[in-house]
């Protein structure tokens, strides 16, 4: 299955994209998908603790199964509003 | 209304869209991009379905939280330049006192959970760095 990950302000950077695609086998969780990105990616691991995880737009745990076609999004800690 | 936009906020819409005869208070809280030595603006990153979505559930939230009879959040996102207005939050209430507690503690809410980011801009360019 594929998955849909988006990537923000650091971890963007890091990644060199605001997305990727993601391959994967069925009944992979979340935190499989994290660590895998990760690995890929390994100047993301020292922002793993405080790394946020969504999917399809909502906060997710990391034991959530995903689906084909879900949209995974890598949030660093939020910064909006005032300063 | 909720929103996130590029364009500038218009203070006295905001208010208005929360205005009814049944509401005898309206707080209205501005978020400015303060100056700092060597930053002359603020870039704004969203993740604007998720941002959406949080921010109508917050409303939400906070009219059953507070009992408001109204409430309105609009941000704004790309540059932003010091001096500037990023965000507006207009609470209305039967009375001041929810108002005033809803309008601080939604601020917070929306400091805490919606996918905003913020990355100063500097004089220099070698000077980037994100606030929090």
């Amino acid at each position: 299955m594929r998955i849909q990950v988006r990537l923000f302000a650091t971890y963007r950077e890091i990644v060199g994209s605001r997305g990727l695609t993601w391959s994967a086998r069925d009944g992979l969780t979340l935190q499989e998908l994290v660590d895998g990105v990760v690995a890929k990616y390994p100047r993301l691991a020292g922002h793993r603790d405080t790394m946020l995880l969504a999917v399809n737009h909502d906060f997710a745990p990391s034991d959530r199964i995903l689906q084909e076609g879900d949209e995974v999004a890598l949030l660093p800690p939020v910064s909006g509003g005032a300063p | 209304m909720i929103d996130v936009r590029r364009a500038r906020i218009d203070l006295e819409a905001v208010v208005d869209s929360v205005r009814r005869n049944d509401a005898g208070a309206i707080v209205l809280f501005v978020g400015t991009v303060r100056s700092e030595e060597g930053v002359r603006a603020l870039d704004y990153e969203v993740y604007r379905p998720m941002a959406i979505k949080s921010l109508t559930a917050l409303a939400e939230r906070a009219k059953d939280k507070f009992g408001l009879t109204d409430v309105s959040i609009i941000h704004r996102v790309g540059r932003i330049p010091v001096g500037g207005d990023s965000v507006a939050i207009a609470c209305a209430a039967v009375h001041r006192a929810e108002a005033f507690a809803a309008c601080a503690w939604v601020m917070d809410e929306v400091k805490r959970i919606i996918p905003i980011w913020k990355t100063e801009i500097a004089d220099r360019p070698d000077r980037v760095r994100r606030r929090r």
